[in-house]
């Protein structure tokens, strides 16, 4: 059976309103107690980071748009003891079928224990908890942690709080333009530029645990891959003595590997290399562009576009190289691939006549459905969670922002950044 | 004020007398060669005798076409005879182009341009080639840019 396009693009925006209308799960998030309330650094006081954390928690879950959080409130405090032995009638009265309790806790070391626990309402039973020793000024982390508990306990997928972003900051336009690559916390939180105004750089691409980025680089006038330690500041190329162009780096899951595209006598192939160094070894020989590579969350294989057909499209191969067959077998063209972190479905950019917008596919090219209206929306990276995109759109006068849009329908959304933004890369939970 | 007026009749009279004379020619000087030192002198002399600094592919296309040849033929000529120049070639894809595809194809094309200067006999020393990808937004495109 075939459809013409023009049909098959409405029944897939329908079907994805359709998904938004299944209900919400609602989570109480009263604040956060403390057995005692005592200075922790910067004249505020436990009881003070508690309410800024329970907020702070509300805020993580409402943002995701796959839950309603009741806010906490003055009125709905409770004791310390309370934390582990909550009063369910009265939130199920409320229509909560979650609700996180916790507590924040001075230490004698000057540090603070955050703890936090989610439990099932209807069943009057806890789901799980976590604590942590942190720093007085590092609470957020702990809280978005919390954040990260309770959205799993819910929604069975992991949770995108405690994870960062990197991006391509840019200010002025065409020879003018200064591009710099930022990085920040999903909140927008700890915002701080990697790269100094200066050569032009693209493509940050996070390690998966966010504590190293790679991107492209034109310093020294060729564009190639660089790769730099966000916590120590070490920066090195990723191919030292190397002349070749190279471009679109990502890493493997265990972050131990670097697969990405270098251009050798007019050909473009996908290479692989460790992420500390090394000889890089070939993958792909195919005449024309291979590029985009990204690795299956087992690390076992890889996605990746390729135009030898004539048109762009989206195969997978085995890590080693061998296997490669095409996935991507619709009216368009496909490019940008990226393996989703639960392993279930490919994000790509589609090229149409339309332009360029974000769609998802199954693994095996199956159920797809376009996301975004475009017409210049392009590189998709996976939340954490797998249920959510985060992309580039351009405008007609040639801004561009960065913007996220969840799986189960609804527009696309905004994401604040101090100057215009491009290129976004989502980084899965930090340590 | 007749004697005036006589005065200055005399005195060009006599002018032209000797200008006239045989042997006292004054030979014009002999005008400079033109050494063109600054860049922009020299990317004008580029432009004037080639036409185009830039040659223009199709949609996806990294095919260099008779247009694009001929005016890469000339800019050979030129190279040829001014081997002190350093050229950078720059290949630009469009915005419907995807980022990294678009470095790739980028990159054929000033590629393509590149093997052909070579081809036509300029030294590939002269001669570097890189990819903007889709940042300069405009037509899918190849240029040549003198930057010595």
């Amino acid at each position: 059976m075939k459809f013409a396009v023009p049909f098959l693009v409405p029944a897939l925006l329908f079907a994805s309103a359709a998904a938004a209308q299944a209900p919400m799960p609602v989570i109480a998030v009263p604040p956060l107690t403390t057995p005692n309330d005592k200075p922790a650094g910067n004249g505020a006081t436990t009881l003070a980071i508690a309410w800024q954390a329970s907020q702070l928690i509300a805020q993580d879950l409402r943002s995701t748009g796959d839950m309603m959080a009741v806010a906490p409130q003055q009125k709905d405090y409770y004791s310390y003891p309370e934390v582990t032995a909550p009063t369910f009638s009265r939130w199920r009265s409320k229509g909560a079928k979650g609700l996180l309790t916790g507590f924040v806790q001075a230490r004698s070391d000057g540090r603070l224990t955050v703890g936090c626990y989610v439990y099932d309402v209807d069943k009057g039973r806890e789901l799980g908890r976590i604590g942590f020793a942190v720093d007085a000024d590092d609470w957020r982390r702990a809280a978005h942690k919390c954040s990260g508990l309770a959205y799993e306990k819910l929604t069975g997928s992991p949770g995108t709080f405690d994870t960062r972003i990197a991006y391509v900051a840019q200010t002025g336009f065409g020879d003018a333009q200064v591009k710099r690559i930022a990085v920040m916390d999903s909140d927008g939180e700890n915002h701080d530029y990697v790269t100094e105004a200066g050569p032009m750089v693209l493509t940050p691409r996070l390690s998966p645990r966010g504590n190293r980025v790679a991107y492209v680089s034109y310093l020294g006038g060729t564009p190639h891959v660089r790769v730099k330690d966000l916590d120590s500041g070490n920066e090195r190329p990723l191919l030292p003595n190397s002349l070749a162009m190279s471009f679109a780096p990502r890493f493997s899951p265990d972050g131990s590997r670097v697969v990405f595209s270098m251009m050798n006598a007019g050909n473009v192939d996908i290479y692989v290399v460790n992420a500390d160094g090394g000889l890089p070894h070939r993958l792909t020989s195919a005449p024309g562009v291979d590029t985009e590579a990204s690795f299956s969350p087992d690390g076992s294989k890889i996605l990746f576009e390729s135009d030898r057909s004539g048109s762009q499209q989206l195969y997978v191969m085995d890590a080693s190289g061998a296997n490669q067959r095409r996935v991507s077998f619709g009216g368009g063209w496909y490019a940008a691939p990226d393996w989703s972190p639960d392993g279930e479905k490919i994000a790509f950019t589609r090229r149409g006549a339309d332009g360029l917008r974000i769609g998802v596919m199954n693994i095996d090219g199956s159920g797809q459905n376009v996301l975004t209206t475009g017409p210049r929306d392009e590189g998709p990276s996976w939340a954490a969670s797998s249920r959510e995109l985060i992309f580039t759109r351009t405008d007609p006068t040639g801004r561009s922002g960065i913007y996220r849009v969840a799986l189960n329908g609804g527009a696309a959304r905004k994401v604040t950044v101090p100057q215009d933004g491009s290129d976004p890369d989502w980084s899965g939970t930090r340590d | 004020m007749r004697q005036v007026a006589a005065f200055f009749v005399t005195v060009a009279l006599a002018a032209s007398a000797s200008a006239q004379l045989p042997g006292l020619r004054r030979r014009a000087p002999v005008p400079p060669a033109p050494v063109l030192v600054g860049i922009d002198a020299l990317r004008a002399d580029f432009l004037a005798h080639t036409g185009a600094d830039t040659i223009f592919f199709g949609s996806d296309g990294v095919v260099l076409g008779p247009p694009a040849k001929a005016t890469l033929t000339a800019q050979a000529q030129w190279l040829l005879q001014h081997p002190e120049v350093a050229v950078r070639i720059e290949g630009h894809a469009d915005s419907n182009d995807t980022r990294d595809h678009a470095l790739a194809v980028g990159a054929r094309r000033a590629e393509e341009v590149r093997q052909f200067l070579v081809l036509m006999g300029v030294p590939a020393a002269q001669l570097s080639a890189v990819s903007m990808g889709k940042e300069r937004p405009g037509l899918p495109r190849a240029q040549t840019i003198l930057v010595r």
